[in-house]
């Protein structure tokens, strides 16, 4: 039927509060950057089109509340999830701690998952203020069987040179861990039936 | 601030001014929008939730008892330990006295009943608070920035949130509250009558825990499935657009998937504070405040309105585009859409069948 195939990707955004995962989501979806997000109640749903090799994914990203008071809600969000990002602050100790709460509650509810990791807020007090260091981040991801792990600053726009041409940190390394985890750690079948993705309209398509 | 069109002052000022306040009328007065400028919409809030008496001769007094009640909750229950057993005297000047600490309320007691443990925790309870304040109508210099005033409204707005919590242990502080305080005491504190805007902090906290006491379920996760949890409140929703339009619940509900869950779960916990501009949601309010059945069942109709409003792009839409268009919803015209409220059918406006 459609001349190209389209995969739907859902992916989990988990993270203490305040640690900016609303403001990464912007900045990988809409390059932007603002300190005025208001605090995420229940969930906040994003959506972004992403090329890997000749084919488009849809990832389907779900931007959840953490306080404990969401956890039982989150459930119904966590149902048929690909992918979760886990985000701390670099700054703050705790919620780098939390890290281990999230990714057990997560697995409670859902058996194969990939994960990856991010350490947020790295441009701040040019890293003076930083609190958990890129070692012992490393160290926990690879002993919870190496989750793939990535320092990010949803505030700064790095200006990269390389390869990919310029392109701030954080959409480079939403590319470089969100996709290619989905893609090593999982089997992808070709269409995933998610909530009436199906019926999308899709651009290009030659019926 | 009213939001441009708005009705001018229509509301007959002499009702206000009568002994004894005519509850119903100040309903229908509220459900028409209050006139902005005035301080008149300060004085039916606080009237509809039930703070002021209905006799204007006892405002008085109940105003004074009640800002003298919080003034002694706030210096009893926002803790500092250091100040605690102060009480046992010693010498003003001089060396200071060594004090006797009780065992159970020394620093490093690990007893839950310990002072310090109590004000560890609620440490952690005003850290989160001072996060969500800061996430608080960013956008408005009232609640935002580094302006003094605007600190100090800070300020007022975590001692009421630090006390609720305290006072209501099992419910505690939930991230939300902050946004459900804020037309309170934005309304409050705007009063031209400087004496009343001085006691907003009073004044909103006591109008806060009366807007909450119908409510306050659903912030408990425990309370999810009870009658009055999230959950069946969402599925009351459900059942409204259903009974109100059954084409519009079919294709979200059956043929994308798209669960109240994913949309108005924000928009009933938070009263819409989050769904509109702040003189929308205070216009919304005075309709939600004014609603004879109460507030949530207006806040049922107006979430219900909400669909019907944008119901030829729903019924376009699949599962992602309407999630999206639902979670940050578009500028749609005020009054149509509470006119459309007060026509939506409910079980109760059916009438038994």
């Amino acid at each position: 039927m459609a001349a190209r195939r389209r995969t739907l990707l859902k992916v989990i955004i988990l993270g203490d509060s305040g640690v900016g995962k609303t403001s990464l989501m912007n900045q990988y979806v809409h390059k932007k950057f603002s300190n005025q997000y208001k605090a995420t109640i229940g969930a906040d749903f994003f959506t972004k089109e992403v090329q890997f090799e000749d084919r488009i994914f849809t990832l389907q990203t779900w931007d959840t509340a953490r306080q404990e008071r969401f956890q039982s809600s989150g459930v119904a969000f966590y149902r048929g999830a690909d992918c979760c990002v886990l985000v701390y602050d670099v700054n703050n100790m705790k919620s780098f701690d939390n890290l281990n709460n999230w990714r057990d509650q997560f697995l409670i509810q859902i058996l194969t998952i990939s994960f990856c990791s991010l350490g947020n807020k790295v441009d701040v007090d040019e890293g003076e203020s930083r609190a958990v260091s890129e070692k012992k981040a490393r160290a926990w991801c690879a002993s919870k069987g190496n989750i793939p792990y990535f320092e990010t600053s949803a505030k700064e726009v790095f200006n990269v040179e390389d390869w990919r041409g310029r392109r701030d940190v954080s959409s480079c390394l939403w590319h470089e861990s969100i996709t290619p985890t989905l893609l090593l750690h999982r089997y992808l079948p070709d269409t995933i039936d998610v909530a009436g993705g199906s019926q999308q309209r899709s651009t290009g398509c030659e019926c | 601030m009213p939001p441009a069109g708005s009705a001018l002052p229509t509301a007959p000022p002499r009702l206000i001014s009568q002994k004894v306040m005519n509850l119903e009328a100040l309903q229908r007065i509220a459900s028409r929008g209050i006139p902005w400028g005035g301080g008149m919409r300060a004085l039916v809030w606080k009237l509809l939730l039930g703070y002021l008496p209905e006799d204007r001769d006892s405002w008085d007094g109940a105003l004074v008892e009640k800002r003298e009640a919080y003034a002694k909750l706030r210096s009893e229950l926002i803790l500092n330990p250091s100040e605690s057993g102060g009480e046992q005297g010693g010498a003003a000047d001089g060396p200071l006295e060594r004090r006797e600490i009780p065992d159970g309320d020394h620093p490093l007691c690990l007893g839950e009943d310990s002072i310090w443990h109590r004000y560890f925790q609620d440490a952690e309870i005003a850290t989160q608070i001072d996060r969500d304040l800061e996430r608080t109508h960013p956008n408005s210099r009232f609640f935002a920035g580094d302006s003094k005033s605007s600190r100090i409204n800070r300020e007022s707005m975590r001692s009421i949130l630090l006390l609720f919590a305290k006072l209501n242990p099992a419910v505690s502080y939930v991230q939300g509250m902050n946004e459900v305080l804020a037309p309170l005491f934005y309304v409050f504190s705007s009063d031209p009558d400087a004496q009343q805007a001085s006691d907003a902090e009073a004044d909103s906290f006591f109008c806060f825990v009366s807007l909450l006491s119908n409510s306050v379920d659903h912030f408990c996760p425990h309370l999810d499935n009870s009658p009055k949890g999230i959950l069946s409140t969402l599925a009351d929703l459900s059942q409204l657009l259903k009974a109100n339009d059954e084409e519009l619940w079919r294709h979200l509900e059956l043929s994308n998937k798209v669960r109240p869950q994913f949309y108005a779960f924000r928009w009933i916990t938070l009263l819409l504070t989050q769904e509109f501009g702040l003189p929308a949601v205070i216009r919304i309010w005075d309709a939600l405040l004014g609603n004879p059945s109460g507030v949530q069942e207006m806040l049922l109709r107006v979430c219900c309105a909400m669909l019907l409003c944008v119901r030829r792009e729903l019924l376009e839409g699949d599962f992602m585009a309407n999630v999206k268009l639902l979670q940050s919803y578009p500028r749609v015209d005020l009054e149509r859409l509470l006119n459309v409220a007060g026509q939506v059918v409910t079980p109760q406006s059916r009438g038994p069948t």
